[in-house]
């Protein structure tokens, strides 16, 4: 019984990373409907930065952690702006097909800055492992976790109880309603994406520091591992992006430990499809996918 | 009479089709001006320009002397217009009460938003009742009522409103009439589209009827007898005269 909850535990620690890249994930889709591949390339090139600066100049951990978080907002801007902006509402596919090739390009121009596939990373604490009775637990992924919650926390405060979460949540429900009632649908949005890629920028420097390297294919994993949390919790779900994360955790995991570490991914995708055909919204994806994703409310009027 | 509104020549277009083919009406200050038409003359293709959701190609639109096309949605609420959308278009999942405050986003004033809240409970004490509901629960009138109210709490000069009556029940329509009116004693400039001629004819002032993307008449209601507007207005000129 102790194995299999010690294993459980440290899927949820695992997890509470995912779910962090998936709490940003589901910030942008929540508010604008379309999906940016761009969200893991864009943690790569802040962590690449931070990352730098620690190799050239043994930057201390925390400069590094600012430098990726900013690193991170500053390439999820760019984003945004190249290719979200621009682009109106209507225009899902364009806007995740132009965040693909974005993709492409920063991935390129972070292994510009760093060539080799991977480097070390700063760790946030030591590696001796804290016992709680008869489990143990890493401090860093302790540290994974209070972040998750309190980062949660913080955002449930930020969209219910101030101005800028009812402008936020009007949007995602109407944004045709929403600028009708004096909201700026672009800077909020820009903001949106900003916080979320500094979420993203945050879920990365803690996974890497619990990994003491980066490697080359971090903007890969972060976009994978964020995009199936929130595929498992529900589309643009808040809550559904910390549950989807902590449930991806878990059940890899559990299946390194039962099956080995190549059945990892494997299990992970194959829980996914199964969810996916028996409940195609996700967890906490009360209607059909159509229903939430189709259905854009500012469409609604030109159809009449 | 001082023009409060004025749109010349405005031409907006989805695509290659010209919805609005060079409009050009004004509304007065203080008065209620009604836009009457057939489906697909542009009442609402007309409504969402003024309000800045859609950009035309050619005209001009000024309040009070200002221009407004250009400016963002956002910024033509700051400028004191605000839209009541066709379908209401109120926030389904946030409660009526967060509805209000959405309403009043620009504003800094907090204390003052908060009693425009109470004054919006008083004038519709429906939605008093239900202010902890969510939008999405409430009936189409109450909805409509929401919109208005949502409207309202920008404290806008000029009140657009687009078909207030579409779907709602008769007794529900004559209550929202009823509020169209007592706002314009208190002050307000409306400017409306309406499909139910007779309730428009009875609150306007003046009124203009539109068809296929032309203003195709400008008067006072009494200018024209009742059921010639209704006539140009539901089945437009050039079906009648042909």
């Amino acid at each position: 019984m102790i194995p299999f909850i010690q294993t459980t535990l440290d899927g949820l620690m695992v997890g509470s990373s995912y779910g962090l890249l998936a709490l940003g994930f589901a910030l942008i889709f929540g508010v604008m409907r379309r999906l940016n591949l761009s969200y893991g390339p864009s943690i790569m090139v802040g962590a690449y930065l931070g990352t730098l600066l620690y190799i050239q100049f043994g930057a201390p951990t925390y400069v590094v952690a600012i430098v990726a978080v900013a690193g991170s907002v500053m390439a999820g801007v760019y984003v945004e702006r190249l290719c979200f902006a621009p682009l109106g509402v209507g225009a899902g596919v364009a806007s995740m097909v132009s965040s693909f090739a974005i993709w492409m390009q920063l991935e390129q121009a972070s292994l510009l800055m760093l060539p080799r596939h991977s480097y070390p990373f700063p760790s946030l604490t030591s590696s001796e492992l804290l016992s709680l009775g008869p489990l143990v637990v890493r401090p860093d992924y302790l540290i994974m976790l209070a972040a998750m919650l309190a980062i949660t926390a913080a955002l449930h405060v930020l969209l219910y109880r101030t101005r800028f979460g009812l402008g936020l949540r009007a949007i995602v429900e109407n944004s045709v309603a929403a600028s009708l009632s004096g909201i700026d649908v672009q800077s909020t949005m820009l903001k949106a994406f900003a916080l979320a890629s500094a979420i993203g920028g945050v879920a990365g420097f803690l996974v890497l520091s619990a990994n003491q390297q980066v490697t080359a294919m971090l903007g890969m994993w972060a976009t994978l591992k964020g995009l199936i949390a929130m595929m498992i919790g529900g589309l643009g779900s808040i809550p559904g992006a910390i549950v989807g994360g902590l449930v991806l955790g878990v059940i890899e995991v559990h299946s390194q430990t039962l099956f080995g570490p190549q059945v990892r991914d494997l299990a992970a995708y194959g829980v996914l499809f199964v969810l996916l055909v028996l409940r195609p919204g996700g967890i906490f994806g009360t209607t059909a996918i159509s229903e939430s994703v189709g259905h854009r409310g500012g469409d609604r009027w030109t159809t009449t | 009479m001082e023009a409060m509104l004025e749109i010349a020549g405005v031409v907006t277009a989805y695509g290659k089709i010209e919805a609005l083919k060079g409009v050009s009406l004004s509304a007065n200050r203080g008065r209620i001006t009604c836009l009457l038409g057939p489906n697909g003359a542009g009442k609402t293709t007309l409504m969402m320009t003024t309000a800045g959701v859609l950009k035309p190609r050619q005209g001009s639109i000024k309040l009070e002397g200002n221009e407004l096309v250009g400016l963002s949605p956002a910024r033509i609420v700051g400028n004191g217009v605000a839209l009541v959308p066709e379908n209401r278009l109120v926030f389904p999942q946030m409660s009526v009460r967060e509805n209000l405050l959405a309403g009043a986003y620009q504003r800094n004033d907090s204390g003052e938003v908060a009693a425009d809240v109470e004054q919006m409970y008083a004038r519709f004490p429906r939605l008093k009742e239900r202010r902890e509901q969510l939008a999405g629960t409430l009936s189409g009138g109450e909805q409509q009522m929401l919109a208005v109210a949502r409207a309202l709490m920008s404290r806008p000069r000029l009140l657009l409103m687009d078909e207030p009556s579409l779907g709602l029940a008769p007794i529900v329509v004559k209550e929202i009439f009823g509020i169209i009116a007592e706002l314009n004693r208190e002050g307000v400039t409306i400017f409306l589209v309406e499909q139910n001629a007779h309730l428009a004819l009875q609150v306007a002032h003046h009124f203009y009827l539109m068809e296929q993307g032309r203003v195709t008449f400008s008067g006072n209601p009494g200018e024209l007898a009742e059921d010639e507007v209704i006539k140009r207005a539901y089945l437009g000129t050039r079906r009648s005269a042909g």
